[in-house]
């Protein structure tokens, strides 16, 4: 488990997934996500159960997101974790409605950026957003995330192509955010 | 065969598995590339009969770049080709050094671009370049391509982190170019 303020990360499990199931059949989570197309949830079960049984490792972490009190909310993931540039990239999905724009994704965010930095020793930590939504971008940036540009067109979703942003942060803005926080205290 | 007007493009053949065994062990060659490691011929040859084995098609758009005269000097591909938001990822490699800064990847890639909108009918066609091989963005650039993102320290080699860029084109864009090449004739 890796402890943060308003949240704790801890390794997906099987009883997690019928808020997983849930959170996969909501339109609107799907379309920020990026899934097109709605997954039984005889598929939702059979990846849960292909990636709960391996154990946690640099290739392919993810995580549940579990308020201190214990309510599961959402989850993170790292994709395309390279050694050799020691970068990963991030999705994140705070799937219980009550829990968004208050906080818990930035600290899920935050949590995850110590560990990244932190113990799995990367230099690199970017994502995808699309350019829509409003919400995540202010989140990431407040987290210290630069944007790095669009690529133009690069998701098609309702009707029209919308771009995708490319955002970032590096592992000395991450030293310095660390650092400006210790002076704040 | 796609017909250009220095070179063709046509499917790999089993037959070029000398020519790229020599080019993706060549250091000049490999520099840009995401190829570390050395790859045998056993693992080349490998790679060469799963791709010679199926067919072209939307999902598997892969080329030998061959001149007027027949002489097999580079592969260009789309990956990742997603027809929901009708883009494509472009990859080029011309491999025979002798075939550099002449015209050939600029035509070839002019080549691809057309059959990528006029035929697979995408709407953006995005690569990624290192931010270092200037050669590389000066053809991108001739051929249209936009500079759209800077990934900061993304990719590691010789010793220090370098920036890699995504640029795109769109097919209003490319549209736009073949218009003006007809006023100019």
């Amino acid at each position: 488990m890796i402890k943060g303020t308003l949240v704790n990360l801890r390794a997906r499990e099987l009883t997690d997934i019928e808020q997983s199931a849930r959170w996969a059949g909501d339109e609107e989570l799907q379309r920020l996500m990026g899934d097109r197309y709605p997954q039984s949830r005889a598929a939702t079960e059979a990846s849960m159960r292909s990636y709960v049984s391996r154990p946690l490792s640099f290739d392919d972490p993810r995580f549940g997101i579990e308020t201190r009190d214990g309510v599961h909310i959402g989850g993170l993931r790292l994709m395309d974790v390279s050694a050799e540039d020691r970068r990963a990239r991030l999705a994140i999905i705070i799937g219980e409605a009550p829990y968004q724009s208050r906080g818990y994704g930035s600290d899920a965010l935050r949590t995850l950026m110590s560990f990244v930095f932190g113990d799995m020793n990367l230099n690199r930590l970017d994502l995808d957003v699309f350019g829509f939504n409003a919400r995540a971008l202010a989140a990431y940036r407040k987290c210290g995330f630069v944007e790095e540009g669009r690529r133009r067109g690069a998701q098609y979703t309702r009707g029209a192509h919308h771009d995708v942003i490319i955002m970032s942060i590096l592992r000395d803005e991450w030293a310095a955010q660390q650092a400006a926080g210790e002076v704040t205290r | 065969m796609i017909e250009g007007t220095l070179v063709n493009l046509r499917a790999v053949e089993m037959s070029d598995l000398e020519r790229y065994a020599v080019w993706f062990n060549d250091p000049e060659v490999t520099r840009f590339l995401n190829k570390r490691y050395p790859f045998s011929l056993a693992a080349e040859e490998a790679w060469l009969r799963e791709n010679t084995g199926k067919p072209l098609s939307y999902d598997h758009v892969t080329f030998a770049i061959d001149t007027k005269d027949g002489v097999h000097i580079g592969s260009i591909a789309f990956h990742k080709a997603v027809p929901e938001d009708r883009r494509a990822e472009l990859g080029i490699t011309i491999g025979d050094k002798a075939y550099w800064s002449r015209g050939y990847g600029t035509d070839a890639m002019r080549t691809l671009l057309r059959f990528g909108f006029d035929e697979m009918n995408l709407y953006r066609i995005e690569l990624t370049v290192d931010a270092r091989n200037e050669r590389a963005q000066a053809c991108y650039r001739k051929c249209g391509f936009v500079e759209e993102v800077r990934l900061r320290q993304h990719r590691y080699a010789e010793g220090a982190y370098h920036d890699t860029l995504w640029m795109g084109i769109l097919r209003d864009e490319w549209a736009a170019l073949q218009e003006a090449d007809e006023v100019r004739r």
